[in-house]
């Protein structure tokens, strides 16, 4: 006992006498590379998530052509996490003790980002990435950021737009059986009740569901004014439609879990979407805007043919992935010319109102605040049918 | 390829030099002892999965392969494992060692359950849709019982309860040890059986079910006891997997799960124990392989096993079966 | 709350000609060759895309639906002829490893496609609908009742009245008798094979007329199907169709009535229910071993 109580002490003294623990501090990085481990599902059925991992990337790729950050280039491995615990604990472990990155970016699957999160923060690997599950965040790990809408900023947006229409009180959930889907409509469920809102019931829909009848029907005879639908893009194409075909009127508000132009485009009838549908939004302005465009130009230039849309424009997939890419880049800009973790963290709870160009809000960090920003706008079609940014109900954002 | 062995087997009353020999295979984990030693983080964790997978696959081969039934029910004897792990570990804050064993017993009651329709003279593709449906059925109630369960976002296992007699297991390496042991003492259970009277009626009943029980055997109690036993060795994995991974989720035995688990047996070889734990290395190891072309691995894996099927029906462990007659399994007959 | 019965089981009726469907295309190539084609999801799935890809080629939408189809029964008979015939004396578990491994090949396939996006196939007509009374009928539920209720004469056709039905019940009862007396029972059963698979394929362009098109498209509906089959009887074309009716009628009522955590289980619950209480289904022979 009084042995190994001496043993560890030399341990721990040796240890902080050599280089070692500085190099680790400093792993992935070196005179001109800084190594970025990029975890996401590029196969299985959340493979259609992956854009979240290709728009930072798309960021990285614009810097290094710029030059880099304090002469270095970000050098990404790109690891499968399949959005499975298992294969993705295996994946962050090539990442942090094979390949040796600096942290962890991209991740956008919640499962198995708490699967990894004990690994992280034994290691102090940086972490931030999309994933919505809040309590990656909260309470505040110490190298672990959200840069992006957690379920709760979400799920309260999306409760938050359909109460700031007077006319809505009477509110009914419909969501999938997983946690991305309790990830957003757990808080909302909670805002509604705070608010003076009363949610009349809480309705499953499953992944795969070929039919909304009965969800649409119980939507109907409850007579709820307003459907909060945590669903994925194919099952909320699903009950749009037949919420639209029982003639309900309700208003919908979507997740992020859809692409708000391509849901508007399948379901392809103005009638179940105009002045109907709306999604928490993201970002300061409209895709397609000009006040965008610099980042559809970059993804389009960077990215490679496979890591693009087979058709069309870059969905809002890649712009709600590059905000992690330019908050990293930008604690590296600020962590100086010899950067390493402890700088690195710190420059990021440095953050305060940092604009990245694509989000709604402005982006604060500091010490015990690692989710950085809060604010989100809404979109929706208007009774014209043109697609409008609002700031609350009946409130449009000026163009 | 074994015919020759075959038809010798029963001549004999001495046993023939091979089975002698047999002590042999405890080189095996011998010589793994060392590999923490050598593995970083990464490649340790890899082994580490292989070794849940060891129980997995022989658990699941002594229904579908020794007493060859189309059983689908795997996944759900893994999950009820990892599940009762992950909350008597949690809720209850039992250290994981204690765990083990009623993850185990868990297991075996839900094979119970599983295998009453087979007791009742449901067979082949009933079966196994049947016991599909019951595994599915299962992971429904992991979702919706969220005070125990904790639904759909599922449950951590405490860290500090990952111990063995309050020996804590901080590092791939050392839950090595206890997967290594937890993975030879399920094989070695599973050895003995197959080679008692109980293996004998396994291999009997698949042989053909009604003259077996013309013979006097009571198949229905070697159904049940096939079932129960696969299913306290899944069980003993899916603690495993709940001490390996840290957090249980019902994702993660879904129908993939299942098919993965039909790969370690048949790329294995079925109805035999080489072959669960080599089919078990191969599976685990393979995706690691694949690293590079992500988008190819399903792809990739499901030609793997059509290739496996139409060329080496017995499995890989057939190939060694070839090399030397000690790595042919004595309770097994097409 | 009984306002939305007719409703609810109009709907129900709807759905479940989808999943009779299904379970018709797995019934064909199991009356065949006594092989339940566990990959059948997959080819529902590779139905919808291929059609989507004829179309996107330029083709209207009738001869791209020919095409797939065609290219569905040649995929079919190629892969029993290929990769099931050799193995078909081999363990149950090998045939039904063999067909999920492929199906998984080409769920791959159509992942590293389409896998990071969602497409859809759109309708060739107009997405209209009718009031019948307190009803509501869509244009859709319209086009798949109609189809399925047209195939299932044409098997009723083809399995009673022409010879191919005796061809098909004699290989079904015993394939050693059938080559006896003179039949190619392989390409037989590879046709057979073919045949589901382009059924399958019709339910897959079907199901893609309702959702947007995803490589797991099939999975889920696979299991209605099986669900259907085992409510209906295995192997009975008919019984496969009222299975596939009863089971979408249960899941809208057990949905709306009790709760629609239910939805998804209402199959599971089905068949376990049918194969304990009544193995052999309202319409099948009995659910035991051939030995």
């Amino acid at each position: 006992m009084q042995l190994s109580k001496t043993f560890y002490a030399l341990a721990a003294v040796a240890a902080l006498a050599s280089p070692a623990l500085a190099a680790d501090n400093m792993q992935g990085i070196t005179a001109t590379t800084i190594k970025i481990g990029n975890l996401g599902p590029f196969s299985g059925d959340a493979a259609v998530f992956n854009p979240l991992n290709f728009g930072p990337e798309a960021y990285l790729r614009y810097i290094n052509d710029k030059g880099g950050i304090h002469g270095r280039k970000f050098e990404t491995v790109f690891a499968d996490s399949a959005c499975n615990e298992a294969k993705g604990i295996a994946a962050a472990k090539k990442l942090i003790y094979e390949d040796k990155v600096f942290m962890i970016m991209g991740n956008p699957c919640s499962g198995v980002a708490m699967a990894i999160k004990p690994m992280l923060e034994q290691e102090g690997i940086p972490w931030m990435g999309p994933a919505a599950n809040p309590k990656l965040t909260r309470p505040t790990s110490p190298a672990m950021f959200h840069t992006t809408y957690t379920g709760i900023e979400s799920g309260e947006a999306m409760a938050g737009f359909a109460l700031s229409n007077p006319a809505i009180k009477k509110i009914a959930i419909v969501e999938h059986s997983n946690d991305w889907a309790h990830g957003y409509c757990n808080p909302a469920s909670d805002f509604i009740k705070k608010n003076g809102g009363e949610v009349l019931t809480r309705i499953a829909m499953e992944r795969g569901s070929t039919d909304g009848t009965t969800q649409a029907l119980q939507v109907k005879t409850l007579g709820a004014q307003a459907v909060l639908g945590c669903l994925y893009q194919p099952e909320l194409i699903i009950l749009l439609r037949d919420l639209q075909k029982f003639g309900v009127a309700a208003t919908v508000v979507g997740a992020l879990g859809a692409d708000f132009d391509q849901t508007v485009q399948q379901v392809n009838s103005p009638a179940a979407v105009r002045d109907k549908f709306f999604q928490p939004y993201q970002f300061k302005a409209k895709i397609g805007t000009p006040a965008l465009k610099e980042f559809e130009d970059m993804f389009v230039k960077y990215l490679k043919k496979d890591e693009l849309p087979k058709a069309g424009p870059p969905t809002n997939f890649y712009y709600f992935g590059v905000p992690v890419g330019i908050v990293t880049v930008e604690g590296f800009r600020r962590a100086g010319p010899s950067p390493s973790r402890e700088k690195w963290i710190a420059a990021i709870e440095s953050i305060k109102d940092f604009d990245t160009g694509v989000l709604a809000d402005t982006v604060t960090f500091s010490k015990d605040k690692h989710v950085g920003v809060s604010r989100m706008y809404a979109v929706g079609l208007d009774k014209d049918g043109k697609q409008t940014v609002y700031t609350a109900w009946g409130k449009p954002l000026p163009e | 390829m074994a015919d020759a062995p075959k038809s010798a087997a029963p001549a004999t009353k001495a046993p023939p030099a091979w089975r002698q020999r047999r002590y042999l295979f405890w080189l095996i984990p011998l010589l793994l002892l060392p590999l923490p030693f050598y593995l970083g983080q990464y490649k340790q964790y890899v082994v580490n999965l292989i070794l849940v997978y060891v129980p997995v696959g022989v658990g699941f081969n002594i229904v579908v392969g020794n007493l060859g039934l189309l059983a689908f029910s795997n996944v759900a004897f893994f999950g009820i494992g990892a599940y009762t792990s992950g909350v008597l570990a949690l809720k209850l804050g039992w250290p994981w060692w204690a765990t083990i064993l009623p993850a185990g017993l868990m297991g075996g009651l839900v094979g119970c359950i599983a295998g009453v329709p087979a007791l009742r003279g449901v067979r082949l593709f009933y079966l196994a849709i049947m016991t599909l449906a019951f595994g599915e059925l299962l992971r429904w109630v992991y979702i919706r019982w969220v005070p125990v369960t904790g639904g759909s976002f599922g449950m951590s296992v405490p860290k500090a309860s990952i111990n063995v007699f309050g020996w804590p297991l901080p590092t791939e390496g050392d839950k090595f040890y206890a997967f290594l042991f937890l993975a030879v003492l399920m094989v070695v259970l599973t050895d003995r059986l197959l080679r008692s009277r109980f293996g004998r009626a396994f291999m009997a009943i698949k042989g053909n079910e009604q003259a077996a029980a013309a013979m006097g055997i009571p198949t229905d109690r070697y159904i049940l006891l096939a079932f129960a036993w696969g299913g306290f060795v899944v069980g003993v994995g899916g603690s495993m997997y709940a001490a390996l991974v840290g957090h249980v989720t019902p994702i993660a035995f879904d129908l993939a799960e299942l098919i993965l688990e039909f790969a370690v047996v048949m790329v294995g070889g079925l109805g035999s124990l080489v072959g669960s734990v080599l089919g078990a290395a191969i599976i685990t190891a393979a995706p690691e392989f694949f690293r590079e072309w992500p988008g190819f691995q399903e792809m990739l894996f499901g030609v793997l096993i059509v290739l496996v099927i139409l060329f080496l029906p017995r499995g890989v462990a057939s190939l060694l079966a070839r090399v030397h007659p000690i790595f042919i399994d004595r309770y097994y007959r097409d | 709350m009984l306002a939305v019965l007719p409703q609810l089981i109009v709907s129900g009726i709807a759905t479940g000609m989808l999943y009779a469907l299904i379970a018709l295309s797995v019934t064909v190539g199991y009356r065949a060759t006594t092989v339940v084609n566990f990959g059948h999801g997959d080819l529902v799935m590779a139905g919808a895309y291929a059609t989507f890809v004829f179309v996107g080629s330029g083709l209207p939408f009738a001869p791209a639906l020919i095409l797939a189809l065609a290219s569905l029964f040649l995929f079919g008979v190629l892969t029993q002829r290929v990769f099931m015939q050799p193995i078909i004396n081999g363990p149950h578990l090998s045939l039904a490893m063999m067909a999920l491994a492929i199906g998984y090949a080409v769920r791959g396939g159509a992942r590293l496609e389409w896998g990071s996006e969602v497409v859809i196939l759109g309708r060739p007509y107009d997405q209209g609908a009718f009031m019948v009374g307190s009803v509501v009928l869509t244009m859709d539920d319209l086009v798949i009742s109609g189809f399925v209720v047209a195939l299932l004469l044409t098997l009723a056709i083809v399995f009673h009245i022409t010879p191919i039905g005796r061809l098909i019940q004699a290989v079904f009862q015993s394939q050693r008798g059938a080559a006896l007396v003179g039949l190619n029972v392989h390409a037989f059963h590879g046709m057979m094979w073919g045949a589901g698979a382009a059924l399958g394929a019709a339910g897959g362009v079907l199901l893609g007329l309702l959702v947007p098109l995803s490589p797991d498209l099939g999975v889920y509906t696979l299991i209605r199907g099986f669900a259907a089959m085992t409510l209906g009887g295995f192997g009975s074309p008919f019984g496969a169709v009222v299975g596939g009716i009863v089971l979408g009628m249960m899941e809208k009522l057990l949905g709306f009535y009790v709760s629609t955590v239910f939805i998804d289980i209402t199959a599971y619950l089905v068949t376990i229910l049918v194969l304990l209480i009544r193995p052999s289904g309202l319409f099948g022979q009995r659910a035991t071993v051939r030995i």
